[in-house]
């Protein structure tokens, strides 16, 4: 749902849906991921790994849009997750944020794959 | 602002139009910024398959100048322009006038802004991690790219420009 800032301006949707399939949380991220809404998928992957869910994915297939600061996030929960002994594969067939993730060189240092292992 | 689309199919050219706006920098505004990129863009005439190019690169700098002035606690409002002419030409402009902060001084610059996160290390880390990647993704993106700055009264400016058809410059540089 969009909702309104206190000054009535319109907020960028996020959506997060949380499955299990397999070893794997899986986080599904509809609408748009920027620096206004990154940190609910950041408190998102916390929230997992607080539970002791370390093996996540993060499912950008139906994401609308992705910027660095999205990016970013992914970075930080890699890290965080690995040091703690889990995983973290980012799911994309989506053509627009594969070509970020190519043009980044993340794609190289992220487990990218078309679906979430044992999908 | 001319009210309807330009006609680039031939004849004389329009004049040339500029659409300039400046926001607070904070997060919730970036996205306004880029969809405002993306449509003005389509109607000066940028080729469909680019729009989503200029929305990125245009929030990828947008998003850029806000983490340079939330690094360094500054209020000053982010500017941005566009301008269509030969081509269609974005600049966003920011007011950070030295180079990204080194990290302990990124800690005390956002708790003299008054930003919660302060104490929110991850967040900082990725805050930087987004500020290298920004880049990156502009320079992977955008062919005609110039980071200008920081001059000793100003910040950085990101110019970007896209052809526009009948503009005899399909050819980015």
């Amino acid at each position: 749902m969009r909702g309104t800032s206190g000054d009535g301006a319109p907020e960028p949707e996020l959506g997060l849906g949380l499955s299990t399939v397999g070893d794997y949380a899986v986080i599904s991220v509809t609408g748009e991921i920027d620096m206004y809404t990154a940190p609910q998928l950041r408190e998102a992957v916390r929230q997992l790994s607080s539970e002791g869910r370390m093996r996540v994915a993060i499912d950008l297939t139906p994401t609308e849009f992705c910027d660095s600061t999205g990016l970013g996030v992914l970075i930080g929960a890699r890290r965080r997750l690995t040091d703690a002994g889990g995983s973290l594969v980012v799911v994309c067939a989506n053509p627009r944020i594969r070509k970020l993730l190519d043009l980044t060189g993340l794609d190289k240092v992220l487990d990218v794959r078309e679906a979430v292992p044992g999908e | 602002m001319n009210g309807s689309r330009h006609d680039r199919s031939g004849g004389r050219r329009p004049e040339p139009a500029t659409v300039r706006f400046a926001f607070t920098p904070a997060a919730a505004y970036v996205r306004a910024a880029r969809l405002v990129a993306a449509d003005v863009a389509a109607h000066a005439g940028v080729a469909t398959g680019l729009l989503d190019e200029v929305r990125q690169a245009v929030g990828e700098a947008c998003t850029r100048a806000v983490l340079r002035h939330r690094d360094r606690g500054l209020r000053d409002l982010v500017r941005v322009e566009f301008s269509i002419g030969d081509r269609f030409v974005a600049k966003i402009t920011d007011n950070a006038q030295d180079l990204r902060a080194r990290s302990g001084d990124r800690v005390g610059a956002a708790a003299v802004g008054g930003d919660a996160r302060a104490s929110d290390h991850d967040a900082l880390e990725e805050d930087t991690l987004s500020e290298e990647i920004t880049l990156i993704v502009l320079g992977g993106l955008v062919e005609d790219l110039v980071v200008t700055g920081p001059s000793a009264d100003g910040g950085t400016t990101v110019s970007m420009s896209w052809p526009l058809p009948g503009s005899g410059s399909q050819a980015d540089h």
